[in-house]
């Protein structure tokens, strides 16, 4: 680990001002921290913003905000987000570990790097760490890695839960840039796909603070389910993952949402089953419709082909569950 | 019923570890936690590639961080007399000449060590050390490598292949496991210093004190006196403290070269090169029955990877002679040398791989021949006497194990057929398989301290690595004497203390107890004496007559015969009384063949759409004979379960194949089991005494816990899926492709 100036600026005022192009912001620390001890981010600089940003949730009339410095626990056992967004909650617990969830914030959750095991590892190539040493995951080991949306370039997969279930419920992140200027980015245009410029995971701007995560009210809290398959039932990242919401009249599905981790460089969303399962019956049937439509578009690599079956088996699963919800 | 088996049947103790407040609060120190004056850190460096030659080490960019004393490597160590030339190092059987060589045997090599005042200082010179190297081809894909090694003859030929050509029943298959790492809590590390008369105080993690003390002996060529190790308290070891590895070598030469204490403490993705690891290995098996399922026959092969400058044989065959009466076997073994570090032993070394093939094997027989695998095993199991030396086993229940844990999991639920019962999505299926393990006992000492207030310290220098030898002392020291348990002290792991072997191969407590049981009747008869110079009742009495209460020396045969330990001690002018013994294996082991045996029966659900095992039960019986502690003993089992689990479903060491070393070496990459991927184990013991193995009856528990755990799971899920997994570990992704057969 480099040392490095640290800093703990009072407001985002302040933060925004102290930063110096080498600098990092630091909230919960349960990424960056690693990449420190390992040598992949080297700040001269790391301010701490655990004062500077807010750590409320706040129930506004069209949808729910929730301050930047909010802890991951604290989201997923806030009681209007239990009733009015439980896939939140889900997606949330289905992620890392108790102690992880307690310093986790929900920014730095949207911020976290991949775990691309080539991306941790200062010797081996990798496009996101080193531009233009390589992918050395496309064709190495990469039965860990995306399915869909990668290029030559890089194969990493986002890690988050919680982004899973913000892109399926078309949340926005409110960000403010280094001028003090503040907008919303939409959910599915924060993360980015890799391309041929790895390096970038998101649209955030250079020195910019994510202030708040913002998502819209909407019909289906009463039918949410988030599936996880892992090697390990705790403190495993996904091989797939799938956050299933579906607004049902009697047996009609009115609207469904079905986005995916595990398996691209940003949290998935599956469009066109999702516009399939709209205005169908629900049964098992139409969700292994659903299923196959979703992964026709997914181009395995090497070592994981498997994500195809079991992405398909997830979406299914999902699907079941969130009905049963 | 003998003495020593009335006294060990009532022994149900419920309090727990006699470390356990030391470990909770803090106040019991691991290697590291030890407070030296003067100390400085070290910090190794790995080499990047995985074979070749340093050229050159460029240490001049770490020298220059704040803080930083010295950067060590082959160009300025200072010379280990045993390492003096390349004859003295393949003598020294140290295996890794730690900066004696500029030769790289694999990726994370140690090549040098930056010495700095504090640990965030060499942390960050660390970084900044760079050496060129002349890169070499390299073998680092076992499944490659194994197709150009011959397998050679392990052990004797049991009648011939030819006399079960024709058997009714036979199936033949191939087995693979993956590499596994231990990776227990304490990370390895040793703190040495140096001091004036040439004497190295060591503070290490390790399974053995004195072994740590001999090999650095004869590597410094100084007498073992000259060398103290403590290690006091060990976080967990598994097979990874049973050797000295280079890290605390390379502490003893940077002590010597900066003249200060050093500690070195290994970084997580150290460990995954430093201490050892389960080899991958590759089996095939070829099993026959007859009509009856008699097993006539069975031809075993095996490979393990090891590296390219030591050999490690696992063992793998060695199980396959030991459980079953096969009138005719066949075992061959070999070697695969890969460009990585070292592999050892790990919990249930070699028999726990072997173990999984000769079960799985067998457990798919069992369906061909369309027969009960209880009734299999209890119809093949040699329980008389020891199948490869004929001797007759000293105890053996490995029987009793199978049918008590067939009733404990409810067996008789199980369906006959494959894929034939479903609970939702899930199929719902139930496996067993079993376990065993040679009993083996060392030559152990321990001494006793006594004062007159009634406290009494009982030592040995062996280690507890969490296993509860020290919990296991008390209670036989306890039992012997008659002092109360809170009046005794038990002190380890310190070379100080009376010579003990090293923990592992569940010999701890079968070698241990025998010392205990013979230092607390030395301490009988010794007090005995004294108290017979005023009370002649206590003349020539034996130590089984003789108890020690509270506050006095008693014959409990005589109820008036008392001598309170005040007068004792006052009548005799005492201070304190220090009595040693020293307790080993003598002709019972000519006699007998000794082994410790488990059953294990689960029961499992498996995901029809996604491949997620669900393991919902898991029943494991045990004969390790005395049972010493209830809690220690059944925490030994269901932990070696859990390790069970992590072989079974998810431990799994992942090559870089094309680039040469290890991926995804962290915590976040390497899965071992948390609570939410097992059951509650339950655990239950035959607990009955070994009358021949030692003083105790104990025979060592350590191992049986998880050999035979992967098979009994891959067996459940075969039986719910019917779908055979043969390559461990059996992730979700294997499971859900796996055709059922």
């Amino acid at each position: 680990m480099r040392p490095f100036e640290y800093v703990k600026p009072k407001d985002s005022k302040e933060a925004l001002r102290a930063k110096t192009p080498t600098g990092a912001y630091i909230a919960g620390g349960t990424n960056l921290v690693d990449l420190l001890k390992k040598n992949i981010a080297v700040p001269h600089q790391v301010l701490d913003v655990t004062q500077a940003l807010s750590d409320k949730i706040t129930l506004k009339r069209s949808g729910i905000e929730m301050g930047a410095m909010v802890r991951n626990t604290t989201a997923a056992i806030n009681p209007t987000i239990l009733e009015q967004f439980p896939l939140v909650s889900k997606a949330i617990l289905a992620g890392a570990s108790p102690q992880i969830r307690n310093m986790a914030s929900i920014g730095g959750n949207l911020l976290q790097r991949t775990r691309c095991p080539y991306f941790y590892d200062t010797s081996l190539p990798c496009n996101k760490r080193a531009p233009g040493s390589g992918c050395g995951a496309y064709n190495g080991e990469n039965r860990m890695s995306a399915v869909i949306g990668y290029s030559a370039d890089c194969v990493a997969v986002h890690p988050s839960d919680l982004c899973v279930a913000l892109a399926a419920l078309d949340a926005t992140v409110v960000v403010q840039d280094a001028q003090g200027k503040k907008r919303s980015i939409l959910f599915k245009d924060f993360h980015r796909l890799p391309e041929s410029a790895p390096q970038q995971d998101n649209t955030l701007p250079e020195g910019a603070l994510i202030r708040e995560v913002y998502i819209p009210k909407n019909a289906f809290h009463k039918h949410s389910a988030y599936v996880k398959i892992r090697d390990r039932d705790s403190y495993a990242f996904a091989l797939v993952s799938v956050a299933a919401a579906l607004q049902l009249d009697g047996n009609r599905i009115v609207a469904a949402r079905l986005a995916s981790g595990g398996v691209a460089h940003k949290p998935w969303r599956w469009l066109a089953a999702e516009q399939f399962l709209a205005g169908k019956e629900t049964n098992a049937t139409v969700f292994a419709e659903a299923a196959a439509l979703a992964v026709q578009d997914v181009r395995p690599l090497a070592h994981n082909a498997f994500k195809v079956d079991m992405l398909k088996g997830a979406i299914e699963t999902a699907l079941q569950e969130a009905l049963q919800a | 019923m003998s003495m020593s088996e009335s006294y060990y049947l009532k022994q149900q103790d419920t309090e727990g570890r006699v470390e356990a407040r030391a470990k909770v609060t803090g106040k019991g120190k691991y290697a590291a936690e030890y407070t030296v004056d003067n100390l400085c850190h070290g910090v190794l460096v790995g080499s990047t590639i995985p074979s070749g030659r340093i050229i050159a080490i460029d240490t001049e960019q770490a020298r220059q961080v704040t803080g930083v004393i010295d950067c060590l490597s082959h160009q300025n160590r200072p010379l280990i007399p045993g390492f003096s030339s390349a004859e003295k190092i393949k003598e020294s059987g140290f295996g890794l000449p730690i900066f004696h060589t500029d030769k790289i045997h694999f990726k994370g090599q140690p090549i040098a060590l930056v010495i700095a005042e504090t640990l965030e200082e060499a942390l960050y010179a660390a970084a900044l050390v760079k050496a060129e190297y002349e890169e070499a081809e390299f073998d680092i894909d076992f499944d490659k490598k194994r197709q150009e090694i011959a397998l050679q003859e392990s052990g004797k030929e049991r009648g011939t292949l030819e006399a079960w050509k024709q058997a009714k029943h036979v199936v033949e298959q191939s087995y693979s496991i993956k590499a596994e790492v231990h990776h227990p809590m304490e990370m390895h590390a040793t703190i040495a210093a140096w001091t004036a008369e040439g004497h190295l105080e060591l503070h290490d993690k390790n399974q053995g004190v004195n072994n740590v003390q001999q090999v650095l002996a004869g590597l410094y060529q100084i007498p073992k006196e000259q060398i103290h190790v403590v290690s006091e308290y060990v976080g967990g070891g598994f097979g990874s403290g049973l050797r000295v590895w280079p890290h605390v070598l390379a502490a003893t030469m940077a002590a010597k070269q900066v003249n200060r204490p050093v500690k070195i403490v290994l970084t997580r993705p150290q460990m995954f090169v430093s201490t050892g690891y389960r080899p991958a290995s590759w089996q095939r098996i070829r099993i026959g029955a007859d009509e009856q399922g008699r097993l006539l026959g069975i031809h075993h092969q095996a490979m393990n990877g090891t590296s390219t400058y030591e050999n490690f044989n696992e063992g793998i065959t060695r199980v396959t002679r030991l459980i079953y009466d096969f009138p005719n076997l066949k075992a061959e073994s070999a070697t695969v040398p890969l460009h990585m570090n070292t592999p050892t032993w790990m919990r249930g070394p070699g028999d726990c791989t072997g173990d999984f093939a000769v079960e799985s094997a067998i457990d798919e027989l069992c369906y061909t021949m369309q027969k009960d695998p209880v009734q299999i095993r209890l119809d093949n199991i040699a329980s008389v006497n020891h199948p490869d030396n004929k001797l007759p086993w000293s105890t053996h229940f490995l029987k009793e194990c199978v049918t008590q844990g067939a009733k404990m999991i409810g067996w008789e639920k199980r369906s006959s057929q494959p894929r034939s019962r479903t609970d939702g999505d899930w199929h719902v299926g139930y496996g067993m398989a079993v376990g065993m393990w040679n009993a083996s006992r060392g030559k152990a000492s321990a001494a006793i301290r006594m004062t007159g207030d009634g406290h009494m310290v009982v030592q040995t220098a062996m280690t507890d690595i969490g296993t509860g030898t020290g919990t296991g002392m008390l209670n036989i020291a306890h039992d012997v004497t008659g002092i109360p348990k809170h009046q005794i002290h038990i002190e380890l792991g310190n070379s100080n203390l009376p010579p003990a072997p090293s923990q592992g191969g569940s010999t701890g407590m079968s070698s241990v107890s025998g010392a205990v049981v013979a230092v607390s009747n030395a301490l009988k008869l010794q007090l005995a004496q004294y108290a017979a110079k005023s009370n002649p009742g206590f003349n020539g009495v034996s130590a089984d007559e003789v108890m020690l209460s509270a506050d006095s020396i008693t014959l409990p045969d005589k109820a008036n015969v008392r001598i309170a330990y005040t007068d004792l001690w006052a009548n005799n002018l005492l201070g304190q009384i220090h009595v040693e013994a020293t307790s080993e294996p003598g002709e019972e082991r000519k006699k007998y063949a000794f082994c410790s045996s488990a059953a294990h029966f689960c029961q499992v659900r498996v995901h029809q759409k996604t491949g997620k095992v669900k393991i919902d039960r898991m029943v494991c019986v045990a004969d390790g004979g005395t049972v010493i502690n209830q809690r220690a003993a059944a925490n030994q089992m269901s932990g070696a379960a859990v390790g069970g689990i992590g072989m079974a479903l998810m431990e799994e060491q992942f090559v870089e194949h094309k680039l040469g070393g290890l991926i995804a070496d962290d915590l976040a990459g390497y899965h071992f089991p948390v609570n939410a991927d097992a059951p509650i184990v339950e655990v239950a013991f035959i607990g009955k005494p070994d009358p021949n193995i030692n003083p105790s009856g104990a025979k060592g528990l350590g191992e049986v816990g998880i050999i035979g755990t992967a098979a009994a799971i891959s067996n459940a899920i075969y039986n719910a899926t019917g779908k055979r997994l043969r390559d461990l570990p059996m992730t979700p992704d294997k499971v859900l492709l796996a055709t059922p057969s």
